[in-house]
């Protein structure tokens, strides 16, 4: 690794700015993570691609009032611009929306049940004093025209085999959801001012606000301790088996749930799911189950999504949808937590190899092996490995390499160094 | 643990829910403070206590409510602990409340507090303009040396605005120590939290009857 160093570059330039500078909330990715990262978003990509999800891209860019549609309040750390026509725009500041649009309207005559999924940076303007990226690359996936329980079942699924394709395995999900929670405050006749307050509260997570604001409505008996614990009430089946036989109202909602955890249960899900009704986001928007996904290591979910029927309808195609979206550099945090890197690179830094042996550096490569080229009179070879974790040095010795293992610091004279350096991976 | 005004009381509290807090009574000045049942005690300034929390870097944190509404973090609110009941106030010098004048001949009102964000959304909801002056030691300083026309500052009996010739004119909230969770510590320990959560109900109700 590089030691801390002293940049020989003048400090700042006409505006200020220190050399190396970046706006607020962006950064450069460097190899080792550049890598890392990419081979979670494979990891990711190939479980989409098993369940038949397949790929779709949008615009970094789109008009403002396009994803007003969707959810006004969506946009307020959203990066705005204009248009040569003073139109404003917006770099996308999430994913499902723009791919919820794409769907409506791109893949409107589409029989169904569509699934989708997608990767791609989104932007979001970093709030001051907090550590938050301003670019976040973003893995999904969307399944549209299905409902019912069982389409849940497959979202949940789909999401906890990619987390676990990822690395993951101190991992949770959380499931909430709004159908539930709505059918109870129905079936107590909770007024709708009453119903915003505590939608208020839910959204702030501020369970002590729903308690004050529960202890103000009468709602009677069982009823009155069961709203006050409503978004705390927290577990497995028996939680939604309770609030049914306390009001019936909410049986059908309840039922439903229970059905998806059944599901998940014959998956071999039931230890890594939590049911937790205080997980509630944005009533308007979400219209059954609530999904977020945890990792021990990660301060925010790394991923969160659900069931959003009344979505697909703004863009003029109604129809059901669930799905979800993982943080990329978030799961990535997790897991670099969890998981020391896994030593050296596979690669051989070869002298010569850009001017006496370059042949062989094609033959290896052809073979599968990264080669690091240096003309013959470069001294740098050892102090490159050292800097980037390649594992193998190499000289010419006659027609023969000289090959020095970082491994274990062995040095060994090859004449086929294809199949000496294949049976060392 | 807020280190302060809430230090003692919140030591007791948690104390008596049966949370062993004698590694926090040792009187050292250490930061962090390893229990033998493995509970590591972070202690901080109080308007830090949410900073941590919602990092992750603790599981969950006590911490008044004025903070919470000054510094509005993503963390889960679970619990009135019902300790350092105090009020946030809107306070001007004696006499004859010189708000509505200031407001009529200037147009806006200059306050001076330690809770800017509490103090704007405070005058925004009530529609009124306001510059306010960010100050962070003694508030109260600032009408009687013509600093600000008034000021926004947490009271718990009034006495300080007393002995500085103050009067309280608006309440804006009232306030009290909180439980608070980070969301993923919240969920990914739920079984440890919520029992923990349950104890200190159970305690603050054994208190406060």
């Amino acid at each position: 690794m590089h030691s801390a160093h002293t940049l020989n570059v003048s400090l700042t330039d006409a505006n200020g700015l220190a050399a190396g500078a970046l706006p607020s909330g962006a950064r450069d990715v460097l190899p080792v993570e550049a890598a890392e990262l990419r081979g979670v978003e494979d990891a990711l990509r190939g479980v989409f691609a098993r369940y038949g999800y397949r790929e779709v891209r949008t615009p970094v860019v789109e008009f403002a009032h396009q994803l007003e549609r969707a959810d006004s309040g969506g946009l307020d750390r959203a990066y705005r611009l204009f248009d040569e026509a003073g139109r404003v725009l917006v770099l996308r500041p999430d994913m499902t929306i723009p791919v919820a649009r794409l769907i409506a309207t791109r893949l409107s005559d589409h029989p169904g049940p569509i699934r989708v999924s997608y990767t791609g940076p989104s932007f979001r303007v970093p709030q001051p004093g907090k550590p938050v990226d301003s670019e976040h690359r973003q893995a999904g996936a969307e399944l549209v025209g299905a409902d019912g329980p069982e389409a849940d079942a497959e979202a949940v699924l789909l999401l906890w085999e990619a987390l676990r394709a990822a690395g993951l395995d101190q991992g949770r999900i959380g499931l909430g959801d709004v159908s539930v929670t709505a059918a109870v405050l129905d079936g107590m006749g909770v007024p709708a001012d009453a119903r915003a307050r505590l939608s208020r509260a839910a959204d702030a997570r501020d369970l002590v606000a729903w308690r004050v604001e529960a202890a103000t409505l009468d709602v009677g008996g069982a009823h009155q301790e069961l709203l006050a614990g409503l978004p705390a009430m927290r577990g497995h089946a028996e939680v939604l088996e309770h609030i049914a036989g306390v009001v019936p109202a909410a049986t059908a909602a309840c039922d439903r749930m229970v059905r998806l955890l059944g599901l998940l249960d014959q998956e071999g899900l039931h230890d890594s799911v939590l049911v937790d009704l205080g997980i509630l986001r944005d009533w308007q928007y979400y219209s059954g189950l609530v999904i977020e996904a945890y990792a021990a290591g990660a301060a925010l979910p790394v991923a969160q999504g659900g069931r959003y029927d009344g979505l697909a309808a703004r863009f003029g195609t109604p129809r059901a949808a669930v799905g979800f979206s993982i943080e990329l550099e978030s799961l990535h945090r997790a897991l670099a937590g969890a998981a020391a890197r896994s030593g050296l690179d596979f690669g051989l830094v070869l002298v010569g190899g850009l001017d006496e042996r370059l042949a062989l550096s094609a033959e290896l490569r052809a073979a599968g092996i990264p080669v690091i080229a240096l003309s013959a009179s470069d001294t740098r070879a050892n102090a490159l490995a050292a800097a980037e974790g390649w594992r193998f040095v190499a000289d010419s010795d006659g027609d023969a390499l000289r090959i020095l293992d970082r491994v274990d610091g062995s040095t060994f004279v090859s004449a086929r160094p294809q199949e000496d350096l294949s049976s060392r991976r | 643990m807020p280190l302060g005004a809430l230090y003692a009381d919140a030591i007791a509290l948690l104390d008596s829910a049966g949370v062993d807090v004698s590694p926090l009574r040792d009187g050292s000045r250490k930061l962090v403070f390893d229990a033998p049942d493995g509970t590591v005690f972070i202690t901080t300034r109080p308007s830090d206590v949410p900073t941590y929390v919602e990092a992750g870097s603790a599981d969950i944190g006590i911490v008044g409510r004025d903070v919470i509404n000054e510094r509005r973090p993503d963390v889960y609110e679970l619990l009135d602990l019902k300790f350092g009941e105090c009020r946030m106030v809107y306070a001007t010098a004696a006499g004859e409340d010189p708000t509505p004048e200031v407001i009529a001949r200037l147009g806006v009102l200059r306050v001076a507090t330690k809770y800017p964000a509490v103090a704007e959304a405070h005058f925004l909801a009530t529609g009124r303009q306001v510059e306010l002056v960010k100050v962070t030691g003694s508030v109260e300083l600032g009408p009687l040396v013509g600093l600000s026309d008034g000021i926004v500052d947490l009271v718990a009996t009034g006495r300080t605005l007393r002995e500085n010739g103050l009067v309280e004119r608006e309440e804006i909230f009232h306030s009290s120590a909180r439980l608070i969770a980070n969301r993923v510590s919240h969920k990914l320990r739920a079984e440890d939290i919520d029992a923990l959560t349950a104890r200190l109900a159970r305690a603050v109700a054994a208190e406060s009857s």
